[in-house]
């Protein structure tokens, strides 16, 4: 008797915190309420949420409920690199102030240039309606329980910019190979990494040296990574509370679409699926708990290893007006798929799915040496990564976004422009990688690398300006709507349709196009010519079908000089 | 071992559920001279646990992602 008790004990422990937990505590996240969302006052942007509707993909909406596509950027001057112990750019927000920019580090000292009020101007002007801004920990919390508020009002210098410009900004706590006090080591780049900071970095000793030139692929990251995702010595308790600080400083501004709570998750010593369902999805749940009040997990002790079941006190913050960007496993960019279950994780709904889209860069094709275009994987091609993610953020209840996705330049017609056709196909906004590096001709920025030493940048690539500087519909009432730039001519046609009296479906084009623009079908459109030289078209449906279309023409680009 | 297994990694469930099973049966049919009856039943318990993870898991992945 005592022998079945015993076990009896040992099978429900163990099935607690493991995939029977797990999933229940997923799927009772269906059943239960969502929280309520809060008002937020009136700001400069209308207020996004995530829209829900029956049988379809959620998808991100404004207040009118209007389908909102956001093509952006992701400058990186506010990350904290190694090898050294402290940001290289000021952080006073006033070195800044009045178009005031300090100069640009060689590349050997800082990847990424600062991120000046001109940055965010030229990225208006390519016809972005978002900033993805990244942010590290070591920088907002250098000692434990102290945080740097002073960086925090640099971030908000960056969000005023972003407003004034009627840009979005998406807060993202970032991090690249766990931390840059990650020791050094054989292949070890600390200019590479970015992430947590030293008091939260336990390597145990573990060896640090880069395999197959990857920087995560190195024990002592596996090593750090795996101390936070069971929560040694409470360190995922401190990233929480400083994840909480930030949100509570903008938690009433409308212009702050949403906050992105953890780049780019690496596995540490564990294994897909069990990774994803059963550390960082929980996680992600006790997070949205911590800031929003949910109340999904059970509650639990903190400040240790938390099961899968395990909720998160209330802090206090009680945002739930903002989007939360949750991306999955690092694994999933090798593999192109889903690489978990794919249950829901919170009853939250205001849930973006961050792809980070990189075929043919980090899936398993070019790890074992292969080039675009001669590749064996993704057997599926482009649609393999882009149709799972949509299943993926249909499963889970969450609208999707491309938050990450770049190349090296010299496969911009292989890469960019198929990843690009891909997010249009499937109506996903993106944040493009990076805004502008430091470097050779071969860095990723949407810019060439400074020639002239202090400069932020050299001049903007060509190919990148037709590609990126796109026509697209901003808002859409039409959530189905399908909409296609071909950015080889400058042509642009749009096909949607309504109830009239609804609102406008609004198509942004960036001055870089010059063609004449038409509507078809049951449409009154009325096209505003901008100060900057781009059109902004708002067509209003008198009932059923329409089209807008904009007619092949050779590009406006900026010239280089 | 199996069943305890099968709870963190599905695939182990099958086997962990025929292992049990199995052995459940030869303990009852030894008429006492097989120990391990609470071992089995808690190895067939925990792949059957698994199983249905397996399966809950699946089914709602084909029907919300579809």
């Amino acid at each position: 008797m005592i022998g079945r008790v015993a076990v009896a004990i040992v099978v429900l422990a163990v099935a607690t915190i493991t995939y029977p937990g797990a999933v229940l505590a997923s799927l009772a996240t269906r059943v239960a309420t969502p929280p309520a969302s809060t008002p937020g006052p009136v700001g400069a942007l209308p207020w996004l949420h995530v829209e829900h509707p029956p049988g379809q993909r959620p998808y991100i909406a404004d207040d009118q409920n209007r389908l909102v596509i956001l093509h952006g950027t992701t400058p990186v001057g506010l990350l904290e690199f190694g090898p050294g112990t402290s940001y290289l750019y000021p952080i006073d927000p006033s070195a800044y102030a009045n178009g005031q920019c300090p100069d640009n580090l060689p590349a050997d000292v800082s990847r990424y240039p600062p991120l000046c009020q001109s940055d965010l101007t030229q990225m208006a002007a390519l016809g972005f309606n978002v900033v993805r801004l990244p942010l590290s920990w070591s920088v907002l919390e250098p000692e434990r329980g102290h945080f740097n508020d002073l960086y925090l009002d640099r971030v908000a210098q960056v969000v005023d910019w972003a407003h004034a410009l009627r840009m979005y900004v998406i807060v993202d706590m970032h991090q690249n190979a766990f931390s840059h006090y990650i020791p050094k080591g054989p292949g070890v780049h600390l200019l590479y990494n970015s992430g947590a900071p030293r008091w939260a970095t336990f390597t145990d000793s573990f060896p640090s040296q880069v395999f197959g030139n990857n920087r995560e692929v190195n024990p002592a990251v596996f090593e750090a990574d795996n101390n936070f995702w069971y929560d040694r010595d409470g360190i995922q308790d401190e990233y929480i509370a400083a994840l909480a600080r930030v949100v509570r400083r903008f938690k009433d501004d409308s212009g702050v679409a949403g906050f992105g709570v953890y780049n780019e998750p690496w596995i540490g010593w564990n294994l897909p699926p069990g990774f994803d369902d059963l550390l960082l999805f929980p996680f992600y749940r006790r997070v949205i708990d911590a800031v929003t009040g949910a109340r999904d997990g059970l509650p639990c002790w903190s400040g240790f290893y938390m099961p899968a079941v395990c909720g998160y006190r209330d802090l206090g913050v009680d945002d739930r007006r903002h989007l939360l960007f949750l991306d999955t496993g690092l694994q999933r960019e090798v593999t192109d798929f889903p690489t978990h279950l794919g249950v829901p994780i919170s009853s939250y709904p205001n849930l973006v799915l961050g792809l980070h889209a990189y075929t043919h860069i980090y899936t398993v094709d070019k790890l074992v040496g292969q080039e675009v275009p001669n590749t064996n994987y993704p057997w599926g091609g482009y649609e393999q990564g882009w149709d799972s993610a949509e299943r993926e953020a249909k499963a889970m209840d969450m609208a999707l976004f491309m938050e990450e996705f770049g190349n090296n330049p010299e496969d911009d017609d292989l890469i960019l422009g198929a990843q690009l056709g891909e997010a249009q196909k499937h109506r996903v906004g993106f944040a493009f990688w990076t805004w502008k590096e430091n470097g050779d001709i071969g860095a990723w920025g949407l810019f060439r690398p400074p020639t002239i030493d202090a400069e932020s940048s050299g001049c903007m690539r060509g190919n990148r300006e037709e590609l990126l500087a796109a026509v697209y519909p901003r808002l859409s009432a039409d959530p189905s709507l399908e909409y296609a730039y071909d950015w080889a001519d400058g042509s642009f046609s749009l096909r949607a349709s309504g109830a009239a009296g609804g609102p406008s479906t609004v198509v942004y084009i960036p001055p870089e196009v010059t063609g004449e623009v038409a509507g078809g079908g049951a449409v009154r459109l009325v096209t505003s010519s901008e100060t900057d030289g781009s059109r902004i078209v708002f067509a209003t449906t008198t009932g059923g079908a329409f089209q807008v279309t904009v007619a092949a023409a050779p590009p406006r680009l900026t010239p280089c000089a | 071992m199996l069943g305890l297994l099968a709870l963190w990694f599905g695939v182990f469930a099958p086997f962990a559920v025929y292992s049990g099973a199995r052995s459940w049966r030869r303990i009852h049919a030894s008429g006492g001279e097989l120990t391990g009856g609470a071992s089995a039943i808690g190895g067939l318990v925990a792949g059957l646990i698994g199983l249905a993870v397996i399966v809950v898991g699946t089914i709602y992945w084909v029907v919300a992602s579809s």
